[in-house]
């Protein structure tokens, strides 16, 4: 019996993450008004599809967040990364020719396509010949040479094709791998000052977070702090498509940050990639020892980053119709939120991709819930900082210890007082 | 019972309270709800705007008025306003943050039936039910006849013209101009003593403009601020130079606790209003659940606060 008693509790302690969840969604549904046809505002479908669409931005910058802080680091520069994603998307769709975003964004895609076929080609090659190889093992000198050349050629096709493109502005596709390849570059960057310059993720980033807005600006003109996309009047209509609504009922944008969470999920879970993410945030020195080449991983960790920030700035400029220098402002803090909610240590090492969809999950649904009991606005940043402390005290897993010091603190009181009590009355006694 | 228990006690009770609280509050409902998406709450024009607002509804006890915060973020706007979509509101009263930004969701609220005033700044679209917002040039043109009257009335105005721009890249600045030279223009005895000056709309740039242009002009005759601010910055330069005697200045915006309260102490001239299309909103927006039509557009009308009418402006505020 006792048996059982602990295995549940054990079994509640682990997944106490989806019973906050769980319970801060039975809150929603008990707490909803009620609108005039008789049905739960917050359960009607349309509001848990917005809840998914307004969180989609915040959870595909939190999945990339997730992978960095897993390796023990931080990236502050998503936010304005999200923004110039913003921009360099809205101009390539908004603008003809040869522009400021066109000139940053087909060198930028040829160079990335260029360096992930020539690596993922001997990486394949390796795989199908041996079963299972090391992501960093070197291939030999003829595979190499096979996959420089098909990655040059795909390099020369991607810039044919996105030049082509040039004359009659870009559409979805266009966008949808140039801005995620420009995002790529930038977060590299932040990984090669990181390792290759040895200094600390949150100087280097907080640095990029600077620069990148700066570059977003200059970009975009500085007459201009608004590029609107109208699709169908200065835009291609197929851009439509990513804010879409699949079945009326499922946000484009929400395909994408749950598609994010999955792949990268997995990714975490199963690939030697995943394994070492996890060794470099536990020890980094051990794995280094180990045979782990701790700088290519981690350069590899920032670009994801990077790329999934770019991603949500495409995707930000499909719902709001702009694109915005100033658009990510704050999102880099909500999207670690999300993450250490979510069960992820700040220190790396320790957390799980299934949590950071959680905690994406909790912060949306909170500020949903707040809003539809209309909350006053500055009740809600009190609340939500307040939520972020009560969840982070969860994870500590040490509630049962912190429990027992309060009350051994209380008892020490209880006790001190009876022992004065006593001794007071031994005295009047004495007396 | 002992301290444990109490603990225990207090900390579900709290809860529960926190939970549950809603449900008794719900009991109250009106017949009409209104809602509205405003962008910040720390602007003092928005804050004044939420106050027209809040009184306006005040007065019809039939409505239920519910005012969200954007917090100055697109996103969280188009938040705020899919909520209010969910939550059936009769009418929605949205102040864009971007006409861009805010387009997409306002059709959302078209498509959900829920008719649609826009305030202030437009979206990009004609479907809306209407439009309410103010006029800059038509403040300007206001702004510019009265310092003509001013200075010798038309045809003899005469003196030397300041005037403090408020920020060049934003389009009122541009209107607020246009509309003054209107009439100043073609005053040959009128002299714009400086080149456009871009004061940003703050009082501490437009008092380094005007202090500089006191020590470079021997004699002002009348400052043109595009917002009281300035106007008021303008003052301060040339009362601490001991000249303000001199000169009249001029502002626009009229807020009761700036502008107003400025030009009833004596410090500016006279302002004009631009008024915040709070309260005319909610009038509008009951015109239109009880059946009525409605116009397209509506511009709101200035107003000149001088000495005359300051006093009183300020009392119906609860200021004075």
């Amino acid at each position: 019996m006792k048996r059982v008693l602990t295995s549940t509790r054990n079994f509640l302690l682990q997944t106490k993450l989806f019973w906050g969840l769980a319970v801060l969604y039975l809150v929603g549904v008990f707490s909803s008004p009620i609108n005039r046809k008789g049905i739960n505002i917050f359960l009607s479908p349309g509001n848990q599809s917005d809840v998914l669409r307004q969180v989609s931005n915040n959870g595909i910058i939190a999945v990339g967040m997730t992978l960095v802080i897993l390796t023990g680091g931080i990236d502050l520069s998503v936010g304005s990364m999200m923004a110039l994603g913003s921009v360099v998307c809205a101009m390539l769709l908004t603008q003809q020719g040869w522009t400021n975003a066109s000139f940053l964004a087909i060198p930028v895609l040829a160079l990335v396509t260029f360096f992930l076929s020539a690596y993922l080609v001997p990486l394949i090659a390796i795989n199908a010949v041996r079963g299972s190889a090391r992501p960093m093992e070197k291939a030999n000198p003829s595979v190499r040479w096979c996959g420089i050349i098909f990655g040059a050629i795909l390099a020369i096709l991607s810039v044919w094709w996105t030049v082509g493109q040039l004359g009659t502005k870009f559409g979805v596709l266009g966008v949808l791998v140039a801005v995620p390849a420009v995002g790529l570059v930038f977060g590299a960057l932040n990984g090669l000052f990181i390792t290759k310059g040895k200094m600390q993720p949150f100087i280097v980033t907080l640095a990029m977070m600077v620069a990148i807005l700066g570059i977003a600006r200059l970009l975009g003109g500085s007459n201009m702090a608004v590029h609107p996309v109208y699709t169908g009047t200065n835009a291609t209509e197929n851009f439509d498509i990513l804010r879409a609504l699949v079945f009326q009922i499922i946000p484009v944008p929400g395909i994408f940050f749950i598609f994010a969470v999955l792949v990268f999920g997995f990714v975490l879970k199963v690939s030697t990639f995943g394994r070492y993410i996890y060794a470099i945030g536990g020890n980094e020195q051990a794995a280094r020892l180990a045979g782990i080449r701790v700088d290519q991983l981690k350069i590899a960790v920032y670009a994801i980053s990077g790329m999934l920030a770019c991603t949500a700035g495409v995707l930000y400029t499909a719902q709001y119709r702009q694109g915005k220098p100033d658009a990510g402002a704050g999102a880099e803090l909500d999207a670690i939120a999300a993450v250490v909610i979510g069960g992820t240590n700040l220190m790396g090492g320790r957390g799980s991709m299934i949590g950071t969809l959680v905690g994406v999950l909790i912060f949306g649904f909170l500020g949903n819930i707040l809003q539809l009991r209309n909350i006053d606005s500055n009740t809600q940043l009190v609340l939500k900082g307040g939520i972020i402390l009560a969840a982070v005290l969860l994870q500590e897993g040490q509630l049962g210890v912190r429990w027992k010091q309060i009350r051994s603190y209380f008892k020490v009181i209880d006790s001190g007082q009876e022992a004065g009590a006593k001794s007071r009355q031994v005295e009047e006694a004495s007396k | 019972m002992n301290r444990r228990n109490f603990i225990k006690a207090t900390v579900v009770a709290a809860a529960a309270s926190t939970v549950f609280k809603p449900f008794y509050i719900r009991a109250q409902s009106k017949k009409y709800r209104f809602g509205f998406s405003q962008v910040t709450t720390v602007e003092p024009w928005r804050v004044q705007f939420n106050k027209d607002m809040i009184k306006e509804a005040g007065k019809h006890p039939e409505l239920e008025l519910i005012i969200t915060d954007g917090q100055d973020k697109t996103e969280k706007q188009v938040a705020d306003v899919e909520n209010l979509i969910q939550q059936g509101v009769d009418i929605l009263l949205v102040s864009p943050k971007e006409s861009a930004g805010l387009t997409g969701v306002v059709l959302k609220a078209i498509d959900a039936k829920i008719p649609v005033i826009i305030l202030d700044r437009n979206v990009e679209t004609d479907k809306y039910t209407q439009f309410i917002g103010g006029d800059n040039v038509l403040i300007g043109r206001e702004a510019g006849k009265y310092a003509v009257e001013l200075l010798g009335g038309a045809g003899s105005a005469k003196g030397n013209l300041v005037e403090l721009w408020g920020g060049m890249g934003t389009q009122p600045a541009h209107d607020r101009h246009d509309g003054f030279m209107e009439s100043v223009g073609k005053e040959t005895g009128i002299k714009s003593l400086l080149q456009p000056m871009d004061c940003d709309w703050k009082q501490q740039k437009a008092y380094e403009v005007m202090s500089t242009a006191l020590k470079s002009f021997d004699h002002i005759d009348l400052v043109y601020g595009h917002n009281d601010p300035e106007a008021y910055g303008a003052y301060l330069a040339a009362k601490d130079a001991g000249r303000e005697k001199e000169m009249k200045i001029l502002g626009i915006d009229a807020l009761p606790d700036e502008g107003v309260t400025w030009v009833s102490k004596g410090q500016l001239t006279a302002t004009f209003l631009y008024a915040t299309p709070g309260a005319e909103g909610v009038r509008q927006g009951l015109k239109i659940v009880n059946g009525e039509t409605v116009e397209k557009k509506i511009t709101l009308p200035t107003l000149r606060i001088d000495k005359t009418n300051a006093e009183q402006i300020l009392k119906e505020n609860g200021l004075a």
